[in-house]
């Protein structure tokens, strides 16, 4: 099981290989998808293996995998499947053109393979220092994807990206602190006692006053990874100038990790200082994510840029599922992270195929994807009817299961302001979206080499959307047992 | 974990330790000159250097001594040294550090957090007559310090030394406890900064760069 887990962490790294070794951006990328497959295909194991039964542990807890810690695993995993997948021909095409130099191609799969093993090794680690020190190290890889192109822009978003989010995770990690100092009375001497169950478990012995503290400044600061406002403003400068299956990796998987580590923090906020407070925390910043996302989209421009706010927003909602709490809180909140991680994963990617082809990130500048270019258009028409929260998409579903979590906890004010804020943000997000669709089609040359790249470049789309779909209409039960156990988990 | 008393000799120099680092945190905010913030933030560095010595020799910690010999040698030389090398000779910066504030504006501004941090740590802390609840409100305002110094200074470098000062304001509050983090990952925070360091350093050098290739272009422009 050990091994198991190592694994997964490591299997990412595959594509580091390669580009060290000098291979070029389609030999890379084969090794990367390879390695992903791998590691997402250990994590399933690790989630049938774990179902319910104690969690891995080992070295002092510094490697603690629980049915929560699987989850997370499952979803980063695919995500990091369909983004290496969709590098392969993305990177190759830019390679191709001599948009990005081999040095450049080398840079973008060793860091992304680097970036995607640290995820992953932060999902597994029970100690919370060691968690602030992997989501950091995290944070430097992926802005050297960020700036990878080099041009003014997006070296400009890399530095705001980097600088940003290392405050952010610093100001975690003195929440950690002050956790570690509310824990005086427990005389947290070994390893052991730095790690997460073992407080969650000694709870009551904490000191309530500076947990408080604690857990607001662990929402602050981890809440800047996850892209809750207002720490929000790297977000969408680096989603649109990060390379397109990068901004799908940041959107779909660093979002998850920080609010990984935000749950693990409320629950044992929750255990101590009861509901109220960490809800009050929750929803505010929930709603104030919401509320920015939604009006951000009204501008038209870039639209990586339109896909980053909808980020925003989305992060809002399962901020705001997780401050509803309860089982079916939890559940939506759970179940939601899935499927926004499907949806705009998908997103990305078909917005990496349309820049590809368009040359430009302008959305003015796009129309008539639907006739020029069907497949990528429908996935991304899809795509978007999908994460706005339409049936018979999966995240109709969750978002369904959060407003009748608000519903349930009392005060119905809550939830009927959530749903109107999911109205108000459908409106300048499908704007946008279908005037890229339709419209007039120009001739576009392929930026491809074969036949055999357009395939690879539509293969994470249909699997991404085809998930999207199964998710919406029906929620295996592997699944079922897996986010139920997670929500035990939390308490 | 055993805590060290405020009035052992160690508790009295960390102490000692804690307040010269805000101070000096103070004297980063307040000085004008690029290569006066720096100098600041050395020295910083080096109290800080210092305070885990003590903290090494009052908990018999190996590890901490490793630690201080670590933060002297990078924090407390290497990065002031590159930082005035690298880029205020070769990048041309400005001797000026702009600031976006006034300078009274943001002293007092300061002044403010610092009395917020002691407000907020007093009622939190652990208790009274340990050193951890002497310096634990004193590393909460240098943590702020650093914060308002990346808010309110326009230059690059100058925000990125604003992160490091709010990472010693981390580490002072992680030294006076000394079990709280372990060896590991107390190497690997120093790791972070070490290559968050390069990286920002790399994307600083680069902006730049484009920076001044487009104001040539400009000059190209413009003939006859």
């Amino acid at each position: 099981m050990t091994g198991l887990a190592i694994l997964i962490a490591l299997s990412p790294l595959t594509g580091s290989a390669a580009a060290l070794a000098g291979a070029r951006a389609r030999l890379a990328g084969a090794a990367q998808a390879a390695g992903a497959a791998a590691a997402l295909g250990c994590s399933l194991a690790l989630l049938v293996i774990l179902d319910g039964h104690a969690p891995l542990l080992a070295w002092d807890g510094f490697l603690d995998v629980d049915s929560l810690g699987g989850f997370f695993l499952m979803t980063v995993a695919g995500v990091t499947l369909l983004a290496s997948i969709g590098s392969i021909s993305y990177v190759a095409a830019q390679e191709d053109s001599g948009e990005l130099s081999r040095f450049q191609v080398r840079l973008y799969f060793t860091f992304f393979g680097i970036f995607a093993s640290l995820m992953l090794a932060a999902l597994e680690t029970g100690n919370l220092g060691l968690l602030f020190v992997l989501v950091e190290a995290s944070t430097l890889a992926s802005a050297a994807l960020v700036g990878l192109e080099g041009r003014a822009r997006s070296l400009e978003a890399a530095w705001k990206y980097v600088i940003i989010s290392s405050l952010g995770v610093t100001i975690a990690l003195a929440g950690t602190l002050f956790l570690f100092y509310s824990g005086s009375a427990l005389h947290l001497g070994s390893n052991l006692g730095l790690t997460w169950p073992y407080l969650l478990a000694h709870a009551t012995a904490l000191a309530p006053q500076s947990l408080r503290l604690a857990f607001l400044l662990a929402v602050v600061g981890y809440g800047t990874k996850v892209g809750l406002a207002p720490m929000h403003t790297w977000l969408p400068d680096a989603h649109a100038e990060a390379p397109s299956p990068a901004s799908a990796m940041l959107s779909a998987a660093l979002l998850n990790v920080g609010m990984y580590a935000i749950i693990r923090f409320l629950a044992i906020a929750q255990a101590r200082l009861g509901g109220t407070y960490p809800r009050a925390v929750l929803l505010s910043f929930g709603f104030a994510s919401i509320v920015v996302g939604a009006l951000f989209m009204v501008r038209r421009g870039n639209f990586k840029r339109l896909f980053a706010y909808s980020s925003v927003e989305q992060m809002g909602i399962i901020t705001v599922a997780l401050g509803f709490g309860g089982t079916l809180g939890l559940y939506g909140a759970l179940l939601q992270m899935l499927n926004h991680a499907l949806a705009k994963a998908v997103l990305f990617l078909s917005s990496g195929d349309v820049a590809l082809r368009y040359k430009t990130r302008e959305a003015g500048q796009v129309s008539g994807l639907l006739t020029a270019v069907p497949v990528t258009g429908a996935a991304l028409l899809l795509a978007s009817f999908a994460v706005l929260g339409s049936p018979p998409f999966g995240l109709f579903l969750s978002e369904l299961t959060i407003v009748r979590a608000g519903f349930a906890h009392g005060s119905p004010v809550f939830p009927l302001l959530l749903l109107a804020l999911l109205g108000l943000a459908f409106v300048p997000f499908a704007r946008t979206t279908t005037g890229m669709l339709t419209g007039n089609a120009p001739q576009l040359a392929s930026p491809y080499r074969d036949r055999s790249a357009v395939a690879v470049t539509a293969a994470p789309l249909i699997l991404g959307l085809a998930a999207l779909l199964v998710l919406g209409l029906w929620i295996p039960a592997g699944l079922d047992t897996a986010l139920r156990h997670s929500i035990a988990v939390i308490g | 974990v055993e805590s060290l008393s405020a009035t052992s000799v160690a508790g009295v120099l960390l102490d000692l330790s804690g307040v010269l680092i805000l101070l000096l945190a103070f004297a980063c905010l307040a000085s004008k000159l690029f290569n006066r913030y720096v100098v600041y933030y050395g020295a910083q560095s080096v109290v800080l250097s210092f305070a885990a010595g003590t903290a090494a020799v009052a908990f018999h910690s190996a590890e901490l001594w490793i630690l201080a010999a670590l933060t002297l040698a990078v924090k407390g030389i290497a990065i002031p040294v590159a930082a005035r090398r690298v880029l205020v000779t070769r990048l041309a910066l400005k001797r000026d550090a702009a600031m976006s504030t006034g300078l009274s504006t943001s002293l007092i501004a300061g002044g403010a957090l610092t009395a917020f941090a002691y407000l907020v740590t007093r009622p939190a802390l652990l208790p009274h007559g340990t050193v951890a609840a002497a310096v634990v409100p004193l590393s909460t305002a240098v943590i702020l310090l650093g914060a308002l110094s990346m808010v309110v200074r326009r230059h690059t470098v100058a925000q990125l030394i604003g992160w490091l000062i709010v990472e010693n304001g981390v580490f002072l509050g992680a030294i006076t406890l000394v079990a709280t983090f372990p060896f590991i990952v107390e190497a690997g925070i120093f790791l972070d900064i070490v290559a968050g360091v390069l990286i920002m350093v790399v994307f600083v050098s680069g902006l730049t760069r484009q920076l001044a290739e487009a104001s040539a272009a400009e000059l190209r422009e413009l003939r006859g």
